[in-house]
């Protein structure tokens, strides 16, 4: 907009007034002003899209495809989305589409999109043969722009109205979910048995034989 | 000491009056409907008009519009309402062809070439054809000779090898710059779809055949003195492909197995320009090639029931005499 008022201003002066255009040119209308300019998003996230690995031996373990997808500046709350955002985690994709059907919070359609979109994208780009081969590695939410409002209180106060909005991020690995996606999965009672008697046998009795 | 028996005493009637006062509406199930109250609001709804003009309404950014779907009419709006004035059409379109934009009159490969021996009946009358075509041929290599004195098959063959094996290892190494020299304007956006993520292994061998040029022609874009020369020049070479993907996975080919492959690929040069060179244009498939499949990853496990019910046959026989001696 302000470059659009200068520009206008430039036609201005052709027609009157020279000394105006010398004015005009003084005025800073290029990046160096831009680092006061707003935030553009989230740009490494799509990156890991682009990182080309070196090629394998037959006899290794072939490396799991991934893809990353993200959608920015969702008109919802980032600590709400979050909730949605974990409920995914760990999930296969049918699984994960599935279950977000269910839920009853308007950033679901979002998050359910953007998967969607990422199974595509992975078939369609990263050399992923079945779509049903995925599951969601990594799922979560980053803050985005904030709008500021306001609201007029009382005795000629004012109070300040945030619209929030959000960023989801979504990482889809091919193969099956794993069978604990936390790490502080609880043990098998037999687990904690035998390392328990391991414990006990590694001790060491002080002034003994 | 008393403090202690006196908290004592507190926790203890404390206990056990939670425990009464909840215990009746745990027993019975009376069926409770929450209500909530709200104190901020007036109840008289005379004054709701008057609270929603306590927010001063903000007009959102739309982020995750695609404005291409926006009808003319939508998008007259929104530049009306933000003052702003309709982007003027550029009309003037300023462009160099560098390049034409396929293969004309383009060369049709005998069926069943690198094959069959010229000994056989098909064989000679694939050679006869190719007399038969070379008068065209002739006629374009004369205007291309007009152009560049010193044209000579031969040498153009070698030199149209060393652009083939310079492309190809510039696709291995990914160099999009100086692969710009080596293939023209057409064939560009092809081969950066082909290299995209992927990692490429190439090696050139050996020659089976010497390549040659089998066909030549020349065509004029716009004016008559702008000729454009394409070359078809047949390979017969050895080489090695490996193709891995993003994750460094095989997807075609290995690194171990040389093969021979018979390509026709097309060469073009901007005679005109006085700095053109000869680039890889195109390659010919013939219409009588069926397509490739890519390969896939993953394959089907083979049901082994032929086996298995050997297997249980012998079993069976081994039960029987068993059974009987019982």
């Amino acid at each position: 907009m302000a470059l659009y008022k200068v520009k206008s201003l430039f036609q201005l002066g052709n027609q009157i007034q020279p000394l105006l255009i010398t004015q005009c040119d003084k005025f800073h209308t290029t990046s160096d002003l831009s680092a006061w300019s707003r935030n553009s998003g989230p740009k490494r996230w799509l990156k890991y899209n682009d990182v080309i690995y070196p090629p394998q031996s037959p006899d290794e373990e072939p490396r799991p495809a991934f893809v990353c997808h993200q959608r920015t500046n969702i008109k919802y709350s980032p600590w709400k989305m979050w909730y949605i955002a974990s409920l995914v985690r760990g999930m296969s994709v049918d699984e994960a589409i599935k279950q977000l059907k269910f839920v009853l919070k308007k950033g679901s359609k979002d998050v359910m999109e953007v998967i969607e979109e990422a199974r595509e994208l992975a078939i369609k780009e990263h050399n992923v043969q079945y779509g049903t081969n995925l599951w969601v590695a990594e799922s979560f939410v980053g803050k985005g722009q904030v709008i500021k409002g306001m609201r007029r209180h009382g005795r000629m106060r004012h109070g300040l109205v945030r619209y929030f909005h959000c960023h989801y991020f979504v990482r889809l690995e091919e193969g099956t979910p794993p069978k604990d996606y936390y790490m502080h999965a609880p043990k098998e009672p037999s687990q904690q048995l035998q390392e328990w008697l391991e414990e006990m046998r590694k001790r060491k009795i002080i002034n003994s034989l | 000491m008393s403090l202690r028996l006196l908290n004592k005493v507190g926790i203890q009637f404390l206990q056990e009056t939670s425990v009464n006062f909840l215990a009746p509406i745990a027993s019975t199930s009376i069926n409770v409907q929450q209500v909530r109250h709200r104190r901020t609001k007036h109840w008289d709804p005379k004054w709701k008009p008057l609270r929603t003009l306590k927010v001063v309404k903000v007009e959102l950014p739309k982020f995750n519009e695609n404005t291409e779907d926006l009808t003319e009419e939508e998008m007259r709006s929104r530049l009306k309402e933000q003052g702003l004035l309709p982007p003027r059409p550029w009309l003037e379109k300023p462009f160099f062809i560098s390049s034409t934009g396929g293969v004309f009159e383009g060369y049709v490969p005998p069926e069943g070439d690198g094959k069959v021996s010229p000994i056989s009946a098909q064989g000679a009358k694939q050679k006869l054809q190719f007399l038969e075509k070379k008068s065209k041929t002739m006629l374009a290599i004369r205007k291309i000779r007009s152009f560049e004195e010193d044209f000579d098959t031969p040498e153009f063959c070698k030199a149209a090898q060393n652009v083939y094996i310079k492309m190809h290892e510039c696709m291995a190494s990914g160099d999009k710059e100086t692969i710009q020299q080596y293939i023209t304007e057409r064939a560009y956006p092809e081969v950066m779809h082909n290299m995209k993520n992927k990692t490429i292994r190439w090696k050139y061998l050996k020659d089976v055949e010497l390549p040659r040029v089998v066909h030549a022609r020349c065509t004029d874009v716009v004016s008559k003195e702008n000729i454009f020369a394409q070359v078809t020049v047949r390979f017969h070479t050895q080489q090695v492909l490996a193709i891995y993907d993003r994750f460094g996975r095989l997807m075609h080919g290995s690194e171990i197995i040389a093969k021979d492959v018979l390509e026709y690929v097309v060469f073009e040069k901007h005679l005109a320009n006085e700095y053109g060179l000869w680039r890889v244009h195109d390659k010919i498939i013939p219409d009588w090639m069926p397509p490739k499949e890519p390969t896939s990853l993953t394959f089907e496990k083979p049901q082994l029931n032929i086996i298995e019910s050997k297997e249980k046959e012998l079993v069976d026989k081994e039960k029987k005499p068993a059974e009987i001696a019982a």
